[in-house]
């Protein structure tokens, strides 16, 4: 095995992702001051639903996003390269 | 990036504050040997190390220690809830307790700060991980003397659990260490420059 192999990075679901997960997070600062706002409650879930068809997608395709998404029950992908530092995660 | 997942590793839930003892245990959230500088020391250490197994394991192991550092915090606060005057002063805890009242700040339980001169990141993964290695040993010698001071089986248990955890990271990174060296050629075999000198890793 090559210690080093690497994943085909998919940079158009994952700056989809990062689209996503940032009006997220906006959103979730938001709520946390205001819980009692219904429309923003709203904006959440309708990301969260867009946000796990996403993820969902890429971890079918090798990509796990966190320690517990490694679909495959024959590689371990979590390690592959390239790490999120790396030019090529980019 | 990091997500936040609301619960503790393992339960914590100590039925009487003891300020005297959360003055000792404070080592581990700020000291020299503590999860501050674990968790800081690993997810720095990563951006160096040439092998996907080490830079996984170093990432997995430094998130954890973020866990860590909560549940620290956690026995620190319900150590001193609470509390009345009476049981502050006169007490070793005073001395913290006129700085930061019952807030949660690390250091040592000698008093000096966090500080990240606790955390080596040398940038060559040989020396790396050998300072990993070194701080999982002295970070649960830490936790056996707290567990020498301490007598109250609420906080024992949450202890004993950190000190485990501290015990399978060692032999984590003594893979890792094992790993990297079975990259290395006969010209190499002592393992003195792996990570920046070429011809020295095997092909």
């Amino acid at each position: 095995m090559n210690r080093n192999e690497t994943t085909k990075h998919d940079h158009t679901a994952m700056n989809k992702l990062r689209a996503i997960d940032f009006a997220l997070q906006e959103t979730v600062l938001f709520l946390d001051a205001y819980p009692e706002n219904k429309q923003a409650l709203h904006y959440y879930h309708q990301l969260l639903a867009q946000r796990r068809e996403l993820i969902e997608e890429l971890e079918h395709s090798g990509h796990p996003l966190t320690m517990y998404g490694n679909k495959s029950q024959t590689s371990w992908d979590w390690i592959r390269g390239p790490w999120p530092w790396e030019p090529d995660a980019n | 990036m990091w997500t936040y997942d609301k619960k503790l590793q393992y339960p914590v839930k100590i039925k009487n504050p003891n300020p005297k003892l959360a003055q000792i245990i404070i080592s581990q959230l700020g000291g020299p040997d503590g999860e501050m500088g674990a968790s800081m020391r690993y997810l720095n250490q990563r951006y160096s190390m040439p092998y996907n197994e080490v830079t996984g394991i170093l990432t997995d192991i430094g998130t954890e220690e973020l866990a860590h550092l909560e549940m620290v915090a956690a026995i620190l606060h319900q150590l001193t809830r609470n509390l009345k005057e009476e049981e502050i002063a006169g007490t070793p805890f005073a001395t913290y307790f006129v700085d930061h009242t019952t807030g949660v700040y690390p250091v040592a339980a000698s008093g000096v700060p966090f500080d990240m001169k606790y955390v080596g990141v040398k940038g060559d993964i040989v020396a790396d991980l050998h300072e990993d290695m070194a701080a999982e040993q002295k970070a649960r010698v830490t936790y056996d003397n707290i567990l020498r001071l301490c007598d109250d089986p609420d906080v024992l248990d949450p202890i004993k659990y950190l000190r485990q955890r501290e015990i399978v990271h060692y032999q984590r990174f003594g893979d890792a260490l094992r790993i990297t060296q079975d990259h290395l050629n006969s010209k190499n075999f002592y393992a003195f420059n792996p990570s920046f000198d070429k011809g020295m890793k095997k092909t």
